[in-house]
C-alpha cells in the first residue's frame, strides 16, 4: 500500500510540473507577443491546432496542453490507483476508482454534449 | 505584457495568502479576477478550478509521498464530491451570475468567521462507540487508520455531494466543507483530514473543470498567468509558513475578506 500511495504521489507531483512548465512557456511566449489576458476573445480549444501549434511556439497551443495536463493529472492518478487495486485484489476498491472515472467521463459528455 | 505581468503577480499573491492560511487560494482568485481584472464571474471560476487543481496535485503529491492522506477514505467520498461537482457545473451555466456572486459573499463570511473561532480548542471527538450504528462492516474498517476508527461514512457521503457542488459551482476546492466534515463528523484526526481533503480537491475540481472546459469557460490567457503565479506563491508559502506570525496575518484576512464580500453583495443586488 505504501508503494502504490507513493507511486500515485509522485504521478501528481510530475504532472503538476509538467503543466506548469507548459504553462510558463506559453505565458512567456503570450508576453513575447504582446497578447493581453483581457481581450474578450479567446482561442477556443481545437485539438488538431495544437501539435502544430506547439511546434510553431503559439503562446495558446502551450497554454492549452498546461491546462489539459493540470486538469488531466488528478484523473490518471485515479487511473493509476485503479491498476494498483486490482493487483493488490481489492475489489472494492477498484469499483470505487471506476465508478470516479465514470463520472468524469459523463463530465465530458454532459460537457461536449451541451457545448 | 504588463497585464499579463500583473496577473501573475496577482496569482502569486493569492497562493501565497492561500497556502500560509491552510486555504487553497481558490477562495481568493475569484475575487481577484472579478474585482481586481472585471474577468466575467463564471470565466473567473473556470480558471479559479484550475488552479486549485494544481495546488492540491502539488501537496497532494508530497501528503501521498509521506503517507499522512487516507488514500482509501479520499477515494470513496471522491466518488460523491466528483458526482456533486458535475451538478455544481451544470447548475453554474443556468444560474444567473448574481446569485453565484451573492454565494459567493456567503461563503466568504463564513470563512472569514471560522477563521476568527480558529484558535479556540474544537470540539471534542465523538467517542468511537458512536460507530456502533455503522455494524461491522469491512469496508468501513478498511477505511479506518491505525489509530481511529472512520465512522457515520453516509453522512461523509451526503456532505460530500454538497461539498463538490460547492466547488464547481464557486470554483474552491472545498476543503472549508470537507475538513470539518471529516474530522468532527466522521472522527478522522485533523491533520489526516486536512491532507485527505487536499488529494480529494484534485478530481473534484477536475469534475467541474472539465464542464467549464467543454463549454468554453476557460480562458487560456487569464488561466495561464493566473495559475503560473499560484504555483509560484503557493511553493513560497509552504517554504516560509513556520516562521510567519500567522495571528496578524489571520485579522489582515478577515478584513480582506469582509471587503470582498461586500463587492461582492453588491454585485448581487446590482449596485
Amino acid at each position: 500500500m505504501r508503494d502504490l500511495e507513493v507511486r500515485l504521489g509522485r504521478i501528481l507531483s510530475v504532472g503538476t510540473w509538467v503543466g506548469v512548465a507548459a504553462l510558463g512557456v506559453g505565458v512567456i511566449l503570450m508576453m513575447a507577443s504582446g497578447v493581453s489576458p483581457l481581450e474578450p476573445a479567446f482561442p477556443s480549444l481545437d485539438p488538431g491546432a495544437i501539435l502544430p501549434g506547439i511546434l510553431g511556439l503559439e503562446a495558446s497551443a502551450w497554454l492549452w496542453v498546461g491546462l489539459i495536463v493540470v486538469i488531466a493529472t488528478p484523473i490518471l492518478r485515479v487511473v493509476a490507483a485503479l491498476l494498483g487495486f486490482a493487483s493488490r485484489g481489492e475489489r472494492d476498491m477498484v469499483a470505487v476508482s471506476a465508478a470516479i472515472l465514470l463520472v468524469v467521463a459523463i463530465g465530458v459528455l454532459i460537457g461536449r454534449g451541451s457545448a | 505584457m504588463a497585464i499579463a505581468l500583473i496577473m501573475v503577480a496577482g496569482g502569486a499573491a493569492a497562493g501565497l495568502f492561500g497556502s500560509l492560511l491552510g486555504l487553497g487560494g481558490g477562495i481568493l482568485i475569484v475575487p481577484l479576477l472579478t474585482l481586481g481584472f472585471d474577468i466575467p464571474l463564471r470565466e473567473a471560476v473556470g480558471v479559479s478550478l484550475v488552479c486549485v487543481i494544481m495546488t492540491s496535485s502539488a501537496s497532494a503529491g508530497v501528503y501521498l509521498e509521506r503517507h499522512v492522506a487516507n488514500l482509501r477514505l479520499g477515494m470513496t467520498l471522491e466518488l460523491f464530491t466528483a458526482a456533486g461537482a458535475l451538478i455544481g457545473g451544470l447548475v453554474a451555466f443556468s444560474l444567473d451570475e448574481r446569485w453565484v456572486a451573492a454565494l459567493f459573499a456567503l461563503l466568504l463570511v463564513y470563512t472569514g468567521v471560522s477563521m476568527l473561532r480558529r484558535g479556540k480548542p474544537a470540539p471534542p471527538l465523538p467517542s468511537r462507540a458512536d460507530g456502533a450504528d455503522d455494524g461491522p462492516s469491512t469496508f468501513t474498517e478498511r477505511l479506518s487508520g491505525p489509530d481511529y476508527r472512520v465512522h457515520r461514512l453516509g453522512i461523509g457521503a451526503f456532505g460530500s455531494v454538497g461539498a463538490g457542488v460547492v466547488s464547481a459551482l464557486l470554483g474552491i476546492g472545498g476543503g472549508v466543507v470537507k475538513v470539518p466534515l471529516m474530522h468532527l463528523g466522521l472522527g478522522v484526526p485533523l491533520r489526516v483530514a486536512t491532507a485527505t481533503s487536499n488529494l480529494m480537491i484534485g478530481i473534484t475540481a477536475a469534475a467541474g473543470a472539465i464542464i467549464y472546459l467543454a463549454r468554453g469557460g476557460i480562458d487560456p490567457y487569464v488561466a495561464g498567468p493566473t495559475a503560473v503565479g499560484v504555483f509560484i506563491g503557493a511553493s513560497v508559502g509552504s517554504r516560509i509558513a513556520h516562521r510567519i506570525d500567522l495571528r496578524v496575518l489571520r485579522v489582515l484576512f478577515v478584513v480582506v475578506l469582509a471587503y470582498t464580500a461586500f463587492q461582492l453583495f453588491r454585485r448581487a443586488l446590482g449596485l
